[in-house]
């Protein structure tokens, strides 16, 4: 088939379930081509819930370790220690991590069946049965309800509108909030609707060829063959899985990929474990640990071999207690029994500590009353509770921009008049007072710009301008006006325009509806029709529109709006107000108002009659050149233009953004930007929230370009830095520099992966990267891009479902839960209310937490790695046999009873500057990203340390004890005793914020030393279990003998004394750093060059989410049905529909973009 | 009403622990409390230096070796492990008054009573008193729990089996006469050992319990005759054998063996010429092995000990010597424009 050869090789046969539901299976496993609509996150079942679990658990080598552990202090031959020393931890951690897991798999479980059993209906022979999701089929032919999200990847076939159009909304997909619309095959559209549609659509039998599923959202290539005719496909005759329908009462599509295969699940990313990278520098040292503790056991049992060697040369006692007589086998099973003993040195309690502390600090983030949102009712979540330490260390911030940076609203705050400015954009939005609209039956709210003079001199008819402005507002437009309650809703595909049109209808001039031929203006209650002569449609190069209209008077008036710049240029000379008007318009821009001007122009009749004569001509042009033509013969309709004003709106941030931005900007912290929105919308959001500032200077495409491709990257860049700012600033010794890249131009760096570097390494000198029209699997690429070329934390924050992706790549991910929680927060590993709360997010918490358990870590590894390594020492002089030099139940107790309270008190509520300071001195984050408390170097460091004290915890009591007739029994005590007063008097040190419980943790970790040590010594133990308690007395006389006394004293301070020196020399030190932290803290008012604000620093932008304006479904009235069309409208309307349908398909080729 | 309470119903609890404002101190040292600091610990170190070591010099210590390895040693002729029942005399004199309390120990050395297996060697059963232990000792005590007869040892095991066994015998040498100096060996022992940890069978006479037993292979007499001069002193209970029983630590160690105390000698021992009897009965030539007998009085503090006080002395120089070049240190720091 012809399909095979150009790649179509995906088969969908319309109401064939057989076809699709072909099956392969092998025992109770099955799998076809075809996925089914199920979606499957959960990793367990009941089966599988306790091997899996296990499996994965022991993936964790250091588990694997414990075991063998346990194994071998079973083996009565080499255990030097009991075995339930190690596994009851052993089993608590395995169950307690189990349950976890399985708590999490329920919960997934849960929202993936509330998924699969949402309801559709899917035609079964004949009628549409209600079924649920996870019951569609490729092949089935779906009918999807006005505002119902649609189960499947569909291809539209009909819907109740005329054309067949539907609109959806595809916010959960590009994270954009207007409406888009889809439209099916005339040929599809002409036979199915023309009937009943059950009987037709069960009796469609048409076969598509498509791609293979892929990831690809804005693309879609195929071909149906139906009814002998072969009709090419393509992506906006799809509807994807996951978008909403709109404004439609209901659509029947094909389904084309289920399940899996759909494109947004293509586009989900894997689910994958996330890790620290504390843990994995923490899991080598634990490696290393593991490597030395077994070089020394094989150093301890050659010498166990020679001992023993050494000691059947002669006939003695002991000689007898040599095994078998073969020092080889004698050193073999050394080997082994210190290995166990030495274990210790890497208890598991660690692990469970680290669990318990992530998750204290998780409840933490949840308890923060600063990052509670009141109006949501909603704390911040810590969904994955494994990697707060990360918080404390991003490099990186990668944040999407709708509803993340804004709020996706857009408010008209001012505008300005004939030279007159009107509302004050310096009051936040919230507080401007609301002026009285009560006049205005139309009005609803939802203007935020007090300007009671403008109103005045409204309603007085004083001022023709004014009216004429807001006539412009009302008519120069796409919008729809869709009746509902008796009041028009706007349903626009440009945020803008509704807000223009909104803003309009607030004071007066309500856009009542819109045919093909009539736009209908109530004026302040008047009523009046303008017949739309033609609609000069937007396009990204034209950056204008404009409407010609008949006024019910007679006047021919062009109305158009558009960019600044091209308005400007497009003035009559000496044109009125012109001056104080660029004024405004750089008034607005420096509040960082997205600004329209807005200009009239009256056109003579004749002129009018020759242009739409060549109009009509070129129209029904058909060739390649159409457009440029028209877009010429616009041109000449938009001359002479008279400037009435400029319309300014705020694209709403959200709250503390900017103040955010700069703050995690001064934490070293570089934020970067990717969008699925226009570049100029990216910008201009860049510009407001204080990401750029203004005179920095955007690299493009272009340039980047070309530097990535010169030889010496590195030098080109900078030399293309530092010349265009020596042209346009000279004063600015610091180039600020920005990366703006659109999605299609960061596709090529697929080809060009040595690229990558290279755009990092200029990335990292550069302010920010702005990334726009990015798909959600480009803002994936962009996260592995910056992991793979830095060694920095990356962290997402998106609130849509085209930020699962990024979110789940990066090494920290962020959802926003916004006004309604989304998919973004399902996946992500913070929930948070509010952008703002980012910075306690991650200045507060996330730097305590890196402090903490670095802290934790370090003083972890010291106190069990010093008590443990004893054993090593102790081996040179009992014959290298294994002996422990301690009670078995000291060893038990030391890492639970007796060191664990005080670390755990201090994981919990450490801090050494309290959350103000840590968000007035931003700058104390950057030792987070540098590592500086837990680089492989500190770790290592605190391992010799352990050493050190276990050499003193030897030694001293080794010289003290020598030939003396004390017994080994009090010698334990007393090293352990010893150690006992090290790990609290360790821990007193690194403590800095002693609460009252690190108090009552220190004393009564002491306390219970003593009493757990007469306890398990004590008669009565003794006498249930000799065997166990065989240290009867030991401490009974110990703790009263001054010597043991004196020489744990001496040992404790000589064991601490380099930490003790440590901390004095820090301190004496740290009176400068101090001092520096303080300086840094005032920072020098920053230079801001007021005289680079030119013109070419304004930011108009006209934002729309597609390359042009559905101004052409407008005119060709496709798309219009809010009146009856008369007959002989509907005839020509079909006639248009072929005309419509390869616009459409023009403008597709434009838009799509090229994913080769 | 409702609505409201749930309005609020997620809102985290305003405490000082959820929001992490638990009241503290915030030590906020500084160099004029670091420095000090270090001074006056290593002061107080020095000061606990000097008591230990001038305590330490106080005490008497007379330490005599006799292995008899050297050819001029008095015990040379009984180094030799084919004499049997070799008796030597050792003489030594004593200047002035050894002062009493004195406690007579014997020593040991490049002896492993610390060696693991040799530890384990034992039934704590069997050594409380269990009769059933008596007549099958546990698998620890191998290969010391039955003899080539397969009989069960009692007290089975390598430390028992090892027990010291040189007795000694002290007089003092009066006008060419020897005067012997009654030696105390009652309460050597741990009172916990004595008490709890070592317990004869209530079976008496002592000897029926030890019925189908037999002694351990290197003792000359079974347990239940250990003492022939104190019937209550023997069995598990003996005073010798619970203070063997108690492990040293280390391979050089000291056991006390007998504390003079009685009548005239309460005092000390007085200055002159003394014997020495010692039944030469322990090898220990076989693993290098010394042996001898130490005299000593104690103080607060136990035996004599001089590297403690050293050790202290050390330390606490050390932190004196490093608060001095922190003060250095501070110093250049607080005016570095001096520099």
């Amino acid at each position: 088939m012809e399909g095979f050869e150009s790649g179509l090789t995906w088969e969908v046969r319309a109401n064939d379930r057989k076809h699709h539901k072909q099956m392969k299976s092998f025992l109770c496993f099955r799998w076809g081509r075809y996925a089914d609509n199920l979606v499957r996150s959960y990793k367990y079942s009941p089966l599988t819930f306790l091997p899996l679990t296990l499996f994965e658990q022991f993936q964790r080598a250091a588990y694997l370790y414990f075991l063998l552990m346990v194994v071998m202090q079973s083996v009565p031959d080499i255990s030097s220690v009991p075995f339930y020393i190690t596994i009851f931890p052993l089993l608590i951690v395995l169950s307690v991590r189990g349950l976890k897991d399985l708590a999490n798999d329920m919960a997934r479980r849960r929202s993936d069946s509330e998924i699969n059993s949402r309801p559709c209906d899917v035609l079964d022979s004949q009628s549409f049965n209600r079924a649920q999701w996870k019951d569609v089929c490729v092949g089935d032919v779906l009918r999807i309800h006005k505002d119902q999200v649609i189960p499947a990847d569909l291809l539209v076939l009909c819907s109740s509108e005329p054309h067949s159009l539907c609109y959806v909304e595809t916010a959960d997909i590009d994270g954009e909030c207007n409406l888009k619309f889809r439209q099916a095959l005339s040929a599809t559209h002409n036979q199915l609707t023309s009937h009943p549609s059950e009987e037709t659509l069960a009796a469609f039998d048409g076969v598509v060829l498509c791609e293979e599923p892929n990831n690809r959202l804005y693309t879609f290539r195929g071909q149906m063959h139906w009814r002998g005719e072969s009709l090419l496909l393509d992506n906006e005759h799809i509807l994807l899985r996951g978008t909403v329908l709109r404004n439609t009462d209901f659509a029947y599509g094909l389904t084309i990929y289920t399940g899996a295969d759909s494109k947004v699940l293509r586009n989900c990313g894997k689910l994958r474990v996330k890790r620290t990278r504390m843990e994995r520098v923490f899991n080598q040292v634990v490696i290393g640990i593991v490597l030395s503790v077994l070089l020394a056991a094989l150093l301890l049992a050659i010498g166990a071999g020679v001992f023993s060697s050494w000691v059947m040369s002669h006939i003695g006692p002991t000689s007898a207690l040599v095994i078998n007589g073969n020092p080889v086998y004698t050193g073999f099973l050394i080997f082994w029994s210190y290995i166990i003993l030495l274990s210790p040195a890497m208890p598991i309690a660690l692990y469970i500590s680290f669990e318990v502390i992530h998750m204290v600090h998780s409840l933490f983030i949840g308890w923060d009353m600063e990052m509670y949102w009141q109006q949501a009712n909603r704390p911040a979540q810590a969904r994955n509770t494994s990697l707060n330490e990360e918080l404390g260390q991003v490099g990186y911030l990668l944040s999407d921009k709708t509803g993340t940076l804004t709020q996706n609203r857009l408010l008209f705050r001012q505008c300005c008049i004939a030279g007159e400015v009107y509302g004050d954009a310096s009051s936040k939005a919230e507080d401007t007072e609301p002026m009285d609209l009560s006049w205005n039956p139309f009005s609803c709210g939802g203007l935020f710009m007090s300007a009671p003079s403008l109103v005045q001199k409204l309603r007085g008819q004083q001022c023709p301008i004014s009216c004429q402005f807001l006539r412009a507002l009302s008519v120069c437009h796409t919008v729809m006006a869709i009746w509902k309650e008796e009041a028009p809703v706007y349903q626009a595909a440009s945020p803008d325009e509704e807000a223009l049109v909104g803003a309009a209808r607030e004071l007066g001039w309500v856009f009542l509806s819109r045919t093909r031929d009539f736009i209908v203006v109530s004026e302040l209650g008047v009523t009046r029709e303008y017949r739309l002569l033609a609609l000069l449609d937007f396009t990204s190069h034209r950056r204008r529109m404009s409407v010609l209209v008949r006024e019910p008077e007679g006047g021919l008036k062009l109305y158009c709006k558009g960019a600044d710049l091209v308005i400007l240029e497009r003035l009559q000379k000496d044109c009125l107000h012109q001056e104080r008007t660029e004024r405004a318009l750089e008034l607005f821009s420096q509040a960082c108002l997205r600004t329209l001007c807005v200009a009239v122009r009256s056109v003579p009749e004749a002129s009018w009659e020759q242009w739409s004569k060549t109009l009509d001509q070129s129209a029904t042009m058909v060739t390649s050149d159409r457009d440029a033509l028209l877009e010429k013969l616009y041109d000449q309709m938009e001359i002479d233009l008279q400037l009435i004003g400029v319309t300014a709106i705020e694209d709403r941030l959200q709250e503390g953004v900017h103040e955010t931005i700069a703050l995690l900007q001064q934490a070293g912290i570089k934020v970067w930007v990717l969008t699925g929105d226009k570049k100029e919308t990216a910008v201009n959001i860049g510009y407001s929230c204080k990401l750029l500032d203004p005179d920095t200077r955007l690299l493009e495409w272009q340039e980047l370009k070309q530097i990535l491709q010169s030889p010496d990257p590195g030098v080109t860049f900078f030399k293309a830095r530092q010349t265009e700012l020596w042209a346009v600033d000279k004063q600015a010794a610091e180039a600020k520099t920005a990366l703006v890249l659109t999605g299609p131009e960061l596709a090529e760096f697929d080809q060009k992966p040595e690229w990558g570097a290279t755009f990092m390494r200029l990335a990292e000198q550069c302010q920010s990267v702005l990334c726009c029209r990015v798909t959600p699997g480009q803002k994936a690429d962009i996260v592995s891009l910056v992991r793979k070329h830095t060694r920095s934390i990356t962290m997402s924050i998106g609130d849509g479902a085209n930020d699962v992706n990024m979110i789940k790549t990066a090494h920290v991910g962020v959802g926003l839960a916004g006004v309604e929680g989304g998919q973004a927060v399902q996946n992500a590993d913070f929930a948070l209310s509010q952008f703002r709360f980012l910075q306690r997010l991650l200045l507060v918490h996330g730097r305590w937490s890196y402090r903490r358990i670095s802290f934790f870590l370090r003083y972890f590894l010291f106190k069990t790695c010093s008590f443990a390594l004893v054993h090593i020492w102790f081996g040179f002089f009992n014959g290298f046999s294994a002996q422990s030099l301690y009670e078995t139940w000291f060893i038990a107790l030391y890492s639970l009873f007796y060191t664990a309270f005080p670390i755990m008190c201090l994981a919990f509520f450490e801090q050494d500057v309290n959350a103000e300071s840590s968000l007035k001195w931003p700058e104390l984050y950057r030792s987070g990203q540098r590592q500086e408390l837990s680089s492989p170097l500190i770790l290592i460091s605190s391992l010799l340390y352990a050493v050190y004290s276990s050499l003193v915890f030897f030694f001293i009591p080794f010289g003290v004890f020598h030939n003396t007739a004390y017994d080994f029994q009090t010698m334990a005590v007393t090293v352990a005793m010893a150690a006992t007063f090290t790990a609290n008097a360790e821990i007193s040190l690194v403590t800095r914020y002693w609460t009252r419980w690190n108090v009552a943790a220190v004393c009564v970790s002491v306390v219970l030393f003593f009493i757990c040590s007469r306890v398990t010594q004590s008669t009565r133990l003794f006498k249930a279990s000799p065997m166990d308690y065989f240290f009867l007395g030991a401490s009974e006389r110990a703790f009263i003998d001054p010597l043991v006394w004196l020489t744990a004293l001496l040992t404790t301070w000589t064991a601490v004394l380099p930490s003790m020196t440590a901390l004095a020399i820090n301190v004496i030190l740290n009176m400068h750093d101090k001092h520096k932290v303080h300086s840094a803290s005032s920072q020098p008012v920053e230079l801001r060059s007021r005289l680079t604000r030119g013109a070419s620093l304004r930011r108009s932008s006209y934002a729309l989410s597609q390359g042009a304006g559905p101004g052409r479904l407008i005119s060709s009235g496709t798309c219009i049905r809010s009146t009856v069309l008369t007959v002989n409208e509907q005839v020509t309307a079909d006639n248009n529909s072929t005309d419509s349908q390869l616009q459409i398909n023009m403008k597709n080729n434009i838009d799509a973009p090229n994913h080769t | 009403m409702v609505k409201e309470e749930k309005e609020i119903a997620n809102r985290p609890d305003n405490t000082a622990f959820t929001q992490q404002r638990l009241p503290a101190w915030q030590p906020m040292l500084s160099a004029g409390i670091v420095i000090p600091g270090f001074v006056l610990i290593g002061l107080a170190f020095i000061g606990i230096g000097v008591a230990l070591f001038v305590t330490s010099r106080s005490i008497t210590v007379l330490e005599i070796d006799y292995t008899g390895i050297e050819k001029d040693s008095a015990c040379f002729k009984c180094s030799n492990a084919d004499v049997k029942n070799c008796v030597c005399n050792l003489v030594f004199s004593i200047d002035s008054l050894f002062e009493g309390p004195v406690f007579f120990y014997y020593g040991l050395s490049n002896y492993f009573q610390n060696y693991r297996k040799y530890a384990a060697s034992r039934d704590d059963e069997q050594l409380s008193g269990d009769l059933d232990a008596f007549t099958a000792p546990s698998d620890s005590c191998s290969p010391y729990d039955y003899n080539s007869n397969d009989q069960p040892i009692v007290p089975c095991g390598a430390i028992a089996n090892s027990m010291f066994n040189d007795t000694f015998v002290l007089y003092r040498v009066v006008n060419g006469a020897n005067k012997l100096v009654p030696l105390d060996g009652k309460g050597i022992a741990w009172w916990t050992d004595y008490n709890v940890k070592f317990r004869n069978p209530s079976v008496t006479p002592l000897k029926n319990a030890f019925n189908n037993t037999v002694k351990p292979i290197f003792w000359p007499k079974p347990a239940y005759q250990l003492d022939a001069s104190d019937p209550a002193n023997n069995g598990f209970i003996n005073q010798d054998f619970l203070v063997w029983m108690r492990r040293a630590a280390l391979p050089d160690f000291r056991k006390l063996y007998r504390r003079i105390t009685d009548g005239e000698y309460a005092k000390g021992l007085p200055a002159g010429n003394y014997s020495l009897t010692i039944a030469y009965n322990y090898p220990v030539e076989s693993f290098d092995g010394r042996k001898k007998v130490v005299f000593s009085n104690v103080s607060w503090m136990g035996g004599k000990n001089e590297f403690l006080g050293i050790a202290y002395l050390v330390v606490g120089s050390l932190c004196v010597l490093m608060s001095i070049v922190m003060l250095i240190v501070y110093a250049k720091f607080k005016f570095p424009e001096e520099d």
